[in-house]
């Protein structure tokens, strides 16, 4: 993997897996959010079954950078969590 | 003996306290609200306190089954009293509900250099996060006021979701260790 690139994962409907290539750690959370939704509907992220509904609008884009217990940078996409108490 | 503040003693904040009941420390809990009925379904909070406020009634139930003392502040967090309230913690732990009260932790923990671990849920109960703050971002809720994943169906996942933030803050305490967590239905992805 190259140095600005970061693996994706995603959790959608309870399920979760990672995009199975990097992308370019500096994408817009648009375009992420855009790929993800259709790697979603066709069925293209390994531990999540094909959703052709899926729709990432309203979920968030994390971005970690590396560190010693994982070497490559990641971005996460997930749902809202405004919840706790 | 350290002091870890407990913010939100509601969903994951409740079952946390409990979860936390071997660690040799001080349990400090903030909390206003009072508990209803629909609490109970998700939350470890008995309908013998319904009516009661949340952090008093913790407070009895911890005394009650374990002989623990914790302590108990049934005040609302606001910007004239966060320093006040928040103030002496070794760690804080956010369970809050709302991004308005989690700012002023936000605000608090990075002005003051205070370690804080945040509890966040997905409203529809598919997804949770144990993150500590230099990694948290605040949701704010769609609508303020909308539905939490309160609903007894929840229970399990709101379980799972305070034993992974009790396991941050038992190995912080005692390793000086900062895990984070990623939740959902499959499991755990440590962050």
């Amino acid at each position: 993997m190259e140095e600005n690139e970061a693996m994706v994962n995603v959790t959608w409907n309870g399920n979760n897996g990672d995009l199975p290539d990097p992308v370019n750690y500096d994408s817009t959370d648009a375009d992420i959010l855009q790929m993800v939704q259709e790697a979603v509907r066709t069925g293209g992220v390994p531990g999540i079954p094909a959703d052709q509904n899926a729709t990432f609008t309203n979920f968030v884009v994390d971005r970690f950078g590396a560190t010693e217990a994982r070497p490559n940078k990641l971005i996460s996409i997930r749902p809202k969590t405004p919840f706790g108490s | 003996m350290k002091t870890v503040t407990i913010v939100g003693v509601g969903a994951l904040g409740s079952h946390l306290v409990q979860f936390l009941r071997n660690l040799d420390v001080n349990l400090k809990l903030i909390d206003y609200d009072r508990i209803e009925q629909r609490n109970t379904r998700s939350q470890f909070h008995s309908k013998g306190g319904v009516g009661k406020g949340k952090v008093q009634h913790l407070a009895q139930t911890m005394q009650f089954l374990w002989g623990i003392k914790v302590g108990t502040v049934p005040h609302k967090l606001t910007s004239d009293n966060d320093d006040q309230l928040l103030s002496g913690a070794d760690l804080i732990v956010d369970c809050l509900d709302n991004g308005e009260a989690r700012r002023l932790v936000q605000g608090f923990v990075r002005r003051a250099h205070v370690p804080c671990l945040h509890g966040a849920l997905a409203a529809d109960g598919s997804f949770g996060q144990v993150i500590w703050d230099e990694d948290f971002k605040i949701d704010d809720e769609d609508v303020v006021g909308a539905a939490t994943c309160e609903d007894g169906g929840f229970l399990p996942f709101i379980s799972i979701a305070s034993s992974y933030l009790a396991l941050s803050v038992q190995e912080y305490i005692n390793n000086g260790k900062k895990l984070g967590f990623h939740l959902h239905g499959g499991g755990a992805v440590r962050r």
